[in-house]
């Protein structure tokens, strides 16, 4: 894993990716920094934090197209894959080592509140909290743009998709505002969610029997408890996107509150991106 | 050391390997030998442990691949179709970088790198970046990273494809030397090459083997004795009428007019024997002067097409 993660690392800086991701940062939150604190003088710092975020829409996918997507086209999976390596390890070495490069670049802009600090009062437990969450929020953009990278071979087709998903992401908070809260749509998406589970069953065991037993079963409850009790399902749809909410967890940060739910929400939620990305370079060797 | 099992790959609908079946002694070179498509590289990355198997099993020094693949990939050097190399990096890195994943001991790093180095001759250019390296340094700088570890087996698929004939006789060369202490299976889809470097040869067309013996067996036994290629100056009916009648040959066939007022023709020895003497002595006596006589050797196409129509002739 460390000799991946080395690699990797180096990798960034021997051709302008790595520049080119750090410029942009580092370009954004300077101009940021600028127009939120130093011109008007204000000691707010967690304010360009925040509004910042935006830059890992673009940034994201610079980082993390061609982690999985170059060595398939490179062939060099070949050699990853026939060394005594496990797969989790090459992953995580990849994954941890463009969590690097960007934690390089946090570390530079912390130059920014040091100059907070040094002409006026610095909000240090709030600076702080709010890097925490910076930083975890941008390691769950990096792993679903590693696994991104790994479904594909082509590191434009990466960076595109990779970008749509973020900014899917980016868009969901919005999409959480006008979901409707009647318990009808509520029992309906739970509905939908059992025909998945269904599809899905029936994909794995090729078998009408297994599969339509228990979503017939499922389906019939969900109905029974539409029109007995629907209060259950009333506020399901708001509730559950925002579950799924990752910019809002962030906010907390920012307020300086250190959530441990919240570290282990992000960190969970990165954690099942490598996880699937792991198990998708297994099942390639099975195709 | 090597023992390949039932070994099959389905894709979809497609049997890319159809229940292979040989094994590899230590020290032994074997060819791997078939068109392009045959499944010879399909084979190669399943033992490799680069791809799975549909059915079958890999086992290598008594240890199965599935279960063991660390132990098992520990003990093979890989040297896939298009050498997998970093492009922005040097020589050195790369093989430094090689060396670490596959667990070479730091302490043990430098010097077994630079002894692959000079082994392969690539020490000049070990600062250059591999993606300004010509093709044929490329495909060293592959061979080399197979070795690095020394692992005990070396799989090299189609080592010398894209080579000048220079640097085709050097690999073959090196191939030869490395095979002293190493187990090697190497694949190509030209005869003369594993003839030249393997003890063992396997063919295999659409997934199956179809063949498998060493070099020499396998020409006689496609051949069934010699066939001779003669340019006579002659008509071709009078050159045909003569050869027949030779003691020994059991076909004659004609192949035209190459050169005016020539005929070239293709003789059949019936066994063992050589008829070339009786030949000669046979179109003097007729004053039919010959003006080439050549073994014919057979090509990859032809042996293919030999042995599957005499899988066929098997089979009704």
């Amino acid at each position: 894993m460390l000799a991946v993660l080395k690699r990797e690392f180096k990798a960034y800086f021997h051709s302008p990716v790595g520049y080119i991701f750090m410029g942009f940062f580092l370009l954004i939150s300077g101009l940021f920094f600028t127009l939120i604190d130093l011109v008007p003088g204000s000691a707010n710092y967690t304010g360009v934090l925040a509004n910042i975020i935006f830059v890992f829409l673009f940034a994201v996918p610079i980082l993390t197209m061609r982690l999985m997507a170059e060595d398939q086209r490179l062939k060099t999976d070949q050699l990853l894959l026939t060394s005594p390596l496990s797969i989790t390890g090459l992953v995580l070495g990849k994954y941890l080592a463009a969590v690097a490069v960007f934690l390089l670049t946090l570390l530079i802009t912390g130059l920014y509140p040091l100059v907070i600090q040094i002409h006026g009062l610095l909000a240090v437990g709030e600076v702080i909290g709010g890097y925490i969450g910076f930083f975890l929020l941008g390691s769950v953009f990096i792993a679903i743009g590693l696994f991104i990278s790994a479904t594909t071979d082509n590191q434009v087709v990466a960076a595109f998709t990779t970008f749509g998903c973020l900014l899917l992401v980016w868009l969901w908070d919005a999409v959480r505002q006008i979901v409707p809260k009647e318990a009808a749509a509520g029992a309906i998406f739970v509905a939908l969610l059992m025909v998945g589970l269904i599809a899905l069953l029936y994909k794995a065991t090729r078998n009408w029997l297994v599969s339509l037993l228990p979503g017939v079963l499922g389906l019939g409850a969900v109905v029974a408890i539409y029109l007995t009790r629907d209060y259950i399902f009333y506020g399901l749809l708001p509730v559950f996107f925002a579950r799924f909410s990752l910019l809002d967890r962030f906010d907390t940060f920012i307020m300086g509150v250190f959530d441990f739910s919240t570290v282990v929400y992000y960190l969970s939620f990165a954690a099942f991106f490598i996880f699937l990305t792991v198990r998708l370079i297994e099942k390639k060797r099975w195709s | 050391m090597i023992q390949i099992k039932d070994l099959t790959k389905r894709y979809g609908q497609h049997l890319a390997v159809d229940h292979i079946n040989f094994s590899v002694n230590q020290g032994e070179i074997l060819g791997f030998l078939g068109p392009n498509g045959a499944g010879k590289s399909t084979t190669m990355n399943i033992i490799t442990g680069y791809l799975s198997a549909t059915e079958g099993s890999v086992t290598i020094d008594g240890l199965d691949l599935v279960d063991h693949p660390m132990e098992v990939k520990r003990k093979i050097g890989y040297l896939p179709e298009f050498p997998p190399l970093y492009p922005e990096m040097t020589v050195g890195e790369y093989l430094d970088f090689v060396a670490e994943i596959k667990r070479v001991s730091p302490a043990a790093k430098k010097e077994s790198l630079e002894k692959i180095m000079d082994l392969i001759k690539i020490g000049e250019v070990r600062s250059r970046l591999i993606k300004n390296l010509s093709k044929g340094y490329k495909q060293r700088v592959g061979l080399a990273q197979a070795l690095v570890g020394n692992p005990p087996i070396l799989i090299l698929d189609e080592p010398t494809v894209g080579l000048d004939p220079r640097q085709i006789i050097e690999i073959r060369e090196l191939i030869k030397e490395l095979g002293k202490d190493h187990t090697v299976i190497l694949s190509s889809h030209i005869l003369p090459e594993v003839s030249a470097v393997c003890e063992r040869v396997i063919i295999i067309n659409k997934g199956k083997i179809v063949a498998s013996d060493t070099p020499e067996n396998l020409s006689k036994r496609l051949t069934g004795g010699s066939h001779l290629l003669l340019r006579v100056a002659g008509r071709e009916t009078e050159v045909v009428q003569v050869l027949s009648q030779v003691a020994g040959v059991s076909n004659v066939q004609a192949k035209g007019e190459r050169e005016p007022g020539t005929v070239d023709v293709v003789v059949e020895a019936a066994g063992e024997e050589d008829i070339r003497r009786a030949l000669f002595f046979a179109l003097s006596e007729a004053r039919l002067p010959i003006l080439l006589m050549k073994a014919e050797d057979l090509t990859l196409e032809e042996i293919f097409l030999q042995l599957i129509t005499e899988e066929e002739e098997v089979a009704s």
